[in-house]
């Protein structure tokens, strides 16, 4: 379901043990999960405000790689010879190589192709070369 | 030693050579299994038994160093070279999702920058960018690399590109070819003692800002300036520890802006020159119709018929920081498979097993960029070169067990 992509509650990413309630980071009860927006004002109403959704891997280097670019830009506003401005600007070299990679990654994952790698015996893999 | 019964020999991964018990090998540091096979098939000659010795530290690991900035393992050079051998190359599986390493059938490549002795915080607090060899460990590099070649396994560290931690160990076992790749294969001279042939990725200024540009622009955060503010900023310690590593290439593949379109920047067309040092054991360089004299030629015209802007080749001796080196050049595009089976046709020393060879690796992956110029040419006429050294080499060092196997 498309309404339960958004949240995910188990993983150790969030601060569960604030808000009053809620167990060790344990699964939401089923009644929420169909109303998220009811949801998202219920958790905010128990203190859980800072709550950002877990966005799959290329999105967050994405945004390392937006924070990276700002970071260097300030350090080397300071010292624009510097060590530290070289290594920043490396740093954004490094995360930009990792983003294009990511994407390059997920252009290819084909689920079909990839379970044929494994299983190419399968009757859904099966090549006829004649 | 062990001796057990031995039933599929298709299931080792070192070469075997059939030898007779009382040989031994004496001085070298390596691994030695007996089997003895009950049931064979193909003995020398023999009858029902014979003694196999598989020795993984016959030192028959090849060791191939590539010199190539911000890109490792999954590069397109990498991915050619491995299809050359066959079998596509893949991350160790059920291992770190993050690991750099790739293996096929006959090659493991394992990209330098898991030998990082600072991660990326470690780093930033030190002021020092990743091309700086503070920032690398070049004893363990030293050591893990002198074992694999000889015939030991060793447990690698992992540097985590994303997260831009040192993850925990990954066990490499050591494969028949082994493929250095990163910005330092050629710094430390024991580590370049160590390597059999060695390349280097030689791009142009105006190609890597070019190539960053269409790389980049596509990217949140990323502007033209940041772009060029990035290659500004990298440059002094690039052309410090890494440009310097040119000199020591076997072989060097130079990347250029075209001479066939006035003003391009776009970095489309592309001039390619492949440097190959004269005099390297078991390298013979490419050459176009007559080795050693200077040759300039265009295959359009009457018997070939090419599109704007049209091939052009360059072919002669030079020198190349006080190296006595040949060079091949390429400036132009592929359009149609013909032109490229005509330039195959009338280049030498290519090293290929059989007419086309060139032309059908190129389009095994005609998806991989570079394919229709000379980036994806040369590197592919490097990999078959890499191919005939590592036959030759094996073939050598196979020579004297074969000598046994004969009497």
């Amino acid at each position: 379901m498309a309404t339960l992509s958004g949240v995910n509650f188990v993983t150790p990413r969030f601060v569960v043990a604030d808000a009053p309630g809620f167990g060790k980071g344990g699964p939401v009860k089923v009644l929420c999960l169909n109303r998220p927006w009811k949801r998202v004002s219920q958790l905010e109403s128990k203190g859980l405000k800072g709550i950002r959704p877990v966005r799959a891997v290329p999105d967050s280097i994405s945004e390392k790689v937006e924070k990276s670019i700002k970071d260097a830009q300030e350090t080397c506003s300071d010292d624009p010879v510097s060590g530290e401005c070289a290594a920043a600007w490396d740093e954004v070299e490094e995360l930009s190589a990792a983003a294009s990679h990511a994407k390059d990654k997920k252009k290819d994952d084909d689920p079909l192709e990839n379970y044929c790698k494994e299983n190419p015996e399968t009757d859904e893999c099966r090549t006829y070369d004649n | 030693m062990a001796v057990s019964t031995l039933y599929t020999p298709q299931a080792l991964n070192s070469t075997c050579s059939i030898s007779t018990p009382a040989k031994s090998h004496v001085g070298f540091h390596q691994k030695q299994l007996v089997f003895y096979r009950r049931t064979s098939k193909r003995v020398g000659g023999g009858g029902g038994s014979a003694v196999i010795t598989c020795s993984a530290g016959d030192s028959q690991t090849v060791v191939i160093g590539l010199a190539a900035d911000s890109g490792c393992g999954k590069s397109t050079f990498m991915r050619r070279l491995t299809s050359v051998f066959g079998g596509a190359a893949e991350p160790p599986k059920g291992g770190n999702p993050d690991s750099n390493t790739l293996i096929s059938d006959m090659t493991t490549v394992i990209c330098l920058d898991d030998y990082h002795s600072l991660d990326r915080t470690g780093r930033k607090e030190k002021g020092v960018t990743a091309l700086d060899p503070r920032a690398n460990d070049f004893d363990l590099m030293y050591e893990q690399v002198k074992a694999l070649k000889s015939g030991v396994a060793v447990d690698k560290p992992i540097y985590n590109h994303v997260t831009g931690l040192l993850d925990p160990p990954e066990l490499i076992k050591p494969p028949k070819i082994l493929v250095i790749e990163g910005l330092h294969p050629m710094f430390d001279d024991r580590v370049r003692d160590l390597l059999d042939f060695s390349i280097y990725l030689d791009i142009s200024n105006e190609v890597k800002f070019a190539w960053k540009i269409q790389r980049d622009m596509a990217e949140r955060g990323h502007s033209l300036e940041s772009i060029k503010a990035s290659i500004e900023a990298r440059k002094p310690d690039f052309d410090a520890y890494i440009d310097p590593q040119k000199q020591y290439a076997d072989a060097v593949i130079e990347v250029l802006p075209t001479q066939l379109i006035p003003d391009d920047n776009e970095g489309k067309v592309l001039r390619v020159r492949l440097i190959m040092k004269e005099g390297v054991e078991n390298f013979s360089p490419v050459y176009l119709f007559d080795e050693g004299s200077t040759i300039s030629w265009i295959p359009c015209g009457r018997k070939l018929t090419c599109s704007y802007p049209g091939i052009k080749f360059h072919y002669g001796p030079d020198t190349y920081f006080g190296n006595e080196v040949s060079i091949l050049e390429m400036d132009g595009q592929f359009d149609r498979l013909d032109e490229l089976i005509y330039v195959e046709s009338h280049l030498s020393n290519i090293s290929t097993k059989f007419y086309g060879e060139v032309t059908q690796q190129m389009l095994k992956h005609a998806d991989f960029p570079g394919s229709n110029n000379g980036t994806g040419l040369f590197q592919t006429i490097v990999g078959l070169k890499i191919r005939d050294l590592y036959e030759q080499l094996t073939s050598s060092k196979a020579a004297a067990p074969l000598e046994a196997r004969k009497a």
